[in-house]
């Protein structure tokens, strides 16, 4: 499977009579923006606002941050299963509006959305702070169901993304990255001085609205299976999750993903990356056992000398992503393992709910209980209030001028597992 | 919390969903419970079925309370 991502630049947004990428600026029509979106009937208003990085904005409470991409060679078409046919993705030419990003708000939870600063110290650990945001503010219509209104959100999400992307699909590109993987029977026996490495992408599925979708499935219904890393780049996965901010993985995460990037640029030169193994987070025990045994037998089945293993948020995945590692190394395989940590605010507290002795090689995304003062922004996108009830916040957590006093647990990405953060720290 | 009443002298059942979590922190008895959003009952099921299910639960753990344990124990059905 062979896929070019063809690349435009954006640096700037405004306004413009037609949507189109012109010299780095993405124009955007609002006017057909907001006329596409009104026409869900679960939604009651709709309104679109733009914020740039450096700018004094603060948007709250976000529920999904994604990159807008389309297809403009190959099968299928982006988010299959979402805005497109269920047709398999991965190969061919997508368009990506690097730069740019579709940031989706409303109080769906409440408590499990987060916080985007687009300047302060805020935005040094969000990494959203950085892309140049097409804003939805997404209000449902009355005694809208919750499910139903995280649909809605979810959908205007993915719909602009698209809308945006192929409005500029005839721009030529900036740059064209270019990512394969073979066929098992070719990628087994290459590099064969190399070891077998994949990676076990753990989603995000324990229901009440802490969902991940694949090709339009609800992942806590499936059995862990394999997945070509660049379909995820095509939107194979994408976020349903209203779960604390700082570690959900953002449908731009999944578009984006760090560690499927640098996998790729070890490919060949210190291991042979062969696959991508995805997997749930269940709410039984009988699950997460089933799963963990499932995703270590298709793991085993590879022949697999060594396995990343990532998690997405925190508390009973712990579990999840303790089992996938004891149960790997017990089967001959090495493994890291990336999460992050809520060691208390003092950080003296233990920073994962489970452990085994054969998880000894770790990378955190750093601790979502750290506090953080964000002070008052000229302009705030959305309701400011719901910084009192946030998830990492607290009655008070607002003051009168605006300041928000917070964990980081609160600020969107600030802890993502997938190390999607723009911070990092060395041991001495 | 488990293990602070326990200090104090009082035995305690921890009935829990995820089992591991429960091993790894320390309590001595423990009774796999439902999931994790219903630990004490399944809302899935008729109601008096979902009675049946959490008066056995409760007598499971109120038979592990005065059952003695040396190590960690699981009461599995």
């Amino acid at each position: 499977m062979k896929l070019e991502l063809h690349k435009v630049k954006v640096s700037k947004l405004a306004w413009g009579d037609k949507t189109a990428v012109r010299d780095g600026v993405l124009f955007v029509n609002k006017e057909e923006l907001v006329s596409m979106l009104s026409e869900d009937e679960r939604l009651a208003k709709v309104d679109v606002e733009l914020a740039m990085p450096g700018e004094s904005v603060r948007i709250l409470p976000v529920k999904d941050v994604i990159e807008p991409r389309c297809k403009i060679e190959g099968k299928g078409g982006i988010f299959p299963g979402m805005v497109s046919d269920v047709e398999t993705v991965g190969e061919g030419k997508t368009l990506v509006l690097e730069g740019a990003a579709v940031v989706t708000t409303g109080k769906i939870v409440r408590f499990q959305e987060g916080i985007i600063d687009m300047s302060g110290p805020g935005a040094d650990y969000c990494p959203y702070s950085q892309t140049n945001n097409v804003v939805l503010l997404l209000d449902p219509v009355v005694d809208l169901e919750k499910h139903d209104h995280e649909a809605a959100c979810r959908l205007a999400g993915l719909k602009t993304a698209a809308y945006l992307a192929e409005c500029c699909r005839d721009c030529e590109p900036d740059r064209v990255d270019v990512y394969e993987t073979l066929s098992f029977r070719e990628s087994m026996h290459a590099y064969p001085d190399l070891p077998k490495v994949a990676y076990l992408y753990m989603l995000q599925s324990q229901g009440l609205l802490h969902d991940t979708w694949v090709y339009g499935v609800d992942a806590k219904k499936s059995l862990p299976t394999l997945i070509s890393p660049t379909e995820v780049m095509d939107g194979a996965i994408v976020s349903g999750n209203c779960v604390s901010a700082c570690d959900k993985n953002n449908t731009y995460v999944h578009l984006n993903n760090p560690i499927i990037n640098s996998m790729y640029e070890h490919h060949g030169k210190d291991f042979n990356f062969v696959g991508c193994i995805i997997t749930n987070e269940n709410v039984t025990l009988a699950d997460k056992k089933r799963s963990s045994s499932y995703s270590i037998k298709l793991a085993s089945m590879m022949g697999l000398d060594g396995l990343l293993i990532s998690e997405e948020g925190f508390g009973n995945p712990d579990a999840d992503l303790i089992m996938n590692c004891w149960k790997a190394e017990r089967a001959g395989m090495k493994t890291t393992l990336l999460t992050d940590e809520y060691a208390g605010q003092d950080g003296a507290s233990q920073s994962l709910a489970d452990s085994c002795p054969e998880g000894d090689a770790c990378v955190t995304a750093g601790n979502a209980n750290e506090v953080i003062t964000l002070p008052p922004m000229e302009k705030v996108l959305g309701y400011p209030d719901e910084a009192n009830i946030i998830a990492g916040g607290w009655d008070g957590s607002l003051a009168s001028d605006g300041t928000i006093t917070v964990e980081l647990q609160a600020i969107i990405g600030s802890t993502c597992e997938l190390g999607f953060t723009k911070l990092g720290a060395y041991t001495i | 919390m488990v293990k602070e009443i326990e200090r104090a002298g009082l035995p305690v059942v921890h009935v829990c969903t995820i089992v591991p979590i429960s091993l790894t922190v320390g309590a001595n008895r423990i009774v796999p419970a439902i999931a994790i959003p219903h630990p004490l009952g399944d809302p899935t099921k008729p109601f008096e079925e979902e009675k049946a299910i959490r008066r056995h639960l409760v007598e499971k753990a109120l038979k592990a309370l005065q059952t003695p344990v040396t190590e960690q124990t699981v009461f599995n059905d």
